[in-house]
């Protein structure tokens, strides 16, 4: 039956995809085969991948992509005791060096609004740079949660309770219309600092759940050996606790990152020009009439599945190397 | 060694003393008005039935486990309510687990390391020196990159009275060091164990290795139901008991 299906669809769909496909050309009219027109991919990749970034100024998008990239290989490649050294500060300061970098005005270069800033590194560095917060946030609140002080437990519970009951869209809202409400008049935060924050809030909410399962499955025995040892609250947590609660959780963890980088093309609906509302605009422009949605979206969905599949490939591989019984 | 308590005036010097301690967990009294002494370089052994408070009597003495009533003075230092003296009590106590308890995601030498480099603010070099001093002294020296998971029970226990040592600790409290251990892996142990005793480190020592009891303990303490039911000198101890349950216990153990 599958294969009765497939045999009936997969040629055509070869044939549209790639050998009857247009791949040459710069405009529509280029576009002449009965085939998908990935023209149209091309002439707004740019767009579609750095937004409305100025072009002379590419470099400082890419540059942050690139640091990005040389982050997660160095923390791959480095041993054990320099990654802890390295890698781990420069990932903790990588959003504010793209901040930095990206705007501009603060390091003497030309500033550009956010509101130029979009496309697929929007999604990428964004995601991250949520991430990269809410990782550590997200356990704070896990501690929070399993404290014995009051205050710190009823805290953590409304915190991840409300952050992961709300629907993330509705949360997008939240942060982009009735946030600036709270706001003392004239205060203006920018919309994608709002954004980021309510980011890294619903993440650290999953997060937190995600180590509140890890932090149950470390034996009691591991806190006592802690304890016995003289260590304190901080360095038994962050020695001996964190490191097999992500060790544990590595499965979870990498889900919901995946979940969040999806997640941030919700960011279209509050107008930001994220990967896939860049694609929207281009389906809309009166030189492209005539229906490229299929091309646009088959586009996004492949940038966007190599991704976290290369994100899955980095945490199966992760998890190898945090096996310490079979190795 | 650090450890040797060749100073005879250190001899009867007290370094735990236990006066009326209590403790119940909800309504259930597990330590029934515990009096204990033990003066330094001393070797006891704690034996009795499952359930008798003797695992739960021991880790009181570094604060794994809380008493309501009574005190307990570990060298000099009164346990109170306060994260700094448990501490400095904690910090003056070894204690090697039934279940070893290795730090699953460290190598040996980091587990043995972790301690002196982040309690003791020694430097890295310093302490791997120390740590690798003390695996040449459990016989393991070449597991030193190796991870717990890799080793055998007996080797993972040596590796746990090592990490305790590296610490440099007055008193070492053993809680049923070899009860999770195969048969062929308790005499390393043990080994281990007897060599420390012979040093002259304080030691207590819940177990049932009664061959143990009698080659090192200065006194074997029986306990039952929560309490201290009898305790002597091993000869005395083994050979003429003067309580009955001690007696029935005796037997229970030594007839098998």
């Amino acid at each position: 039956m599958i294969i009765y299906v497939l045999a009936n669809i997969l040629p055509g769909l070869i044939d549209w995809l790639f050998i009857s496909a247009n791949w040459i050309g710069e405009t529509q009219d280029d576009c002449t085969k009965e085939g998908a027109c990935w023209v149209f991919v091309n002439a707004w990749s740019q767009q579609s991948i750095y937004g409305s970034y100025p072009t002379d100024e590419l470099w400082r998008v890419n540059l942050c992509l690139a640091l990005l990239t040389a982050i997660i290989v160095s923390s791959y490649l480095l041993d054990k005791s320099l990654r802890a050294k390295i890698s781990v500060p420069l990932f903790l300061l990588f959003p504010f060096i793209c901040i930095l970098l990206l705007d501009g005005s603060y390091i003497g270069l030309e500033k550009i609004s956010t509101d130029f800033w979009g496309g697929f590194s929007l999604n990428v560095l964004l995601a991250a740079a949520s991430i990269i917060i809410a990782f550590p946030l997200g356990f704070i609140w896990a501690l929070g949660r399993q404290s014995h002080m009051p205050f710190a437990r009823s805290v953590s519970i409304v915190l991840i309770e409300f952050f992961r009951g709300v629907p993330v869209l509705a949360l997008f809202f939240m942060g982009s219309v009735m946030l600036p409400l709270f706001f003392p008049e004239g205060t203006n935060v920018d919309k994608l600092l709002r954004v980021w924050i309510v980011l890294i809030l619903f993440m650290s909410g999953y997060m937190a759940e995600v180590y509140r399962g890890g932090l149950q499955a470390i034996p009691h025995g591991q806190y006592e050996a802690a304890d016995s040892l003289g260590l304190g609250y901080w360095q038994k947590t962050l020695l001996i606790i964190f490191p097999q609660v992500v060790k544990i959780s590595m499965p979870n963890i990498l889900a919901t990152f995946v979940m969040l980088f999806k997640n941030t093309t919700f960011l279209l609906i509050i107008g930001i020009f994220e990967m896939l509302s860049t694609t929207q605009t281009a389906l809309s422009n009166s030189y492209w009439l005539g229906g490229y949605a299929a091309e646009g979206y088959i586009f996004v969905a492949i940038v966007f599945w190599t991704c976290c599949f290369g994100m899955s490939m980095l945490a199966a591989s992760i998890e190898r190397q945090l096996d310490t019984v079979k190795r | 060694m650090h450890h040797s308590a060749s100073n005879p005036m250190d001899k009867n010097q007290e370094i735990i003393t236990i006066c009326d301690l209590n403790k119940w967990y909800g309504d259930f009294h597990v330590l029934k008005n515990i009096n204990l002494t033990v003066r330094k370089g001393e070797r006891i052994v704690i034996c009795g039935p499952s359930g008798s408070g003797k695992s739960t009597l021991i880790r009181c003495i570094n604060r794994l486990e809380e008493f309501q009533k009574g005190s307990l003075v570990v060298d000099g230092v009164e346990m109170i309510e306060d994260v700094k003296n448990i501490e400095t009590i904690r910090r003056e106590v070894g204690m090697v687990f039934q279940h070893f308890n290795l730090f699953p995601h460290l190598t040996i030498l980091e587990n043995l390391c972790l301690g002196p480099i982040w309690v003791h603010k020694k430097p890295k070099a310093e302490a791997e020196a120390t740590a690798m001093q003390y695996l040449e002294r459990v016989q393991i020296p070449d597991q030193a990159n190796k991870y717990p998971g890799q080793l055998s029970g007996g080797q993972q226990q040596r590796v746990a009275i090592a990490r305790s040592l590296c610490m440099h600790p007055k008193i070492m409290l053993f809680d049923e060091p070899t009860s999770a251990l195969d048969p062929e892996m308790i005499k390393e142990v043990l080994d281990v164990m007897i060599e420390l005793a012979e040093e002259g480190m304080t030691m207590l020592c819940v177990t049932h290795e009664m061959g143990f009891a009698k080659k090192v303990a200065d006194r074997v303490i029986f306990m039952d139901v929560g309490e201290i039911v009898e305790q002597n000198a091993p000869n005395q101890f083994f050979t003429n008991p003067q309580v009955d349950r001690t007696q029935k216990f005796l037997q229970q153990i030594l007839n098998h």
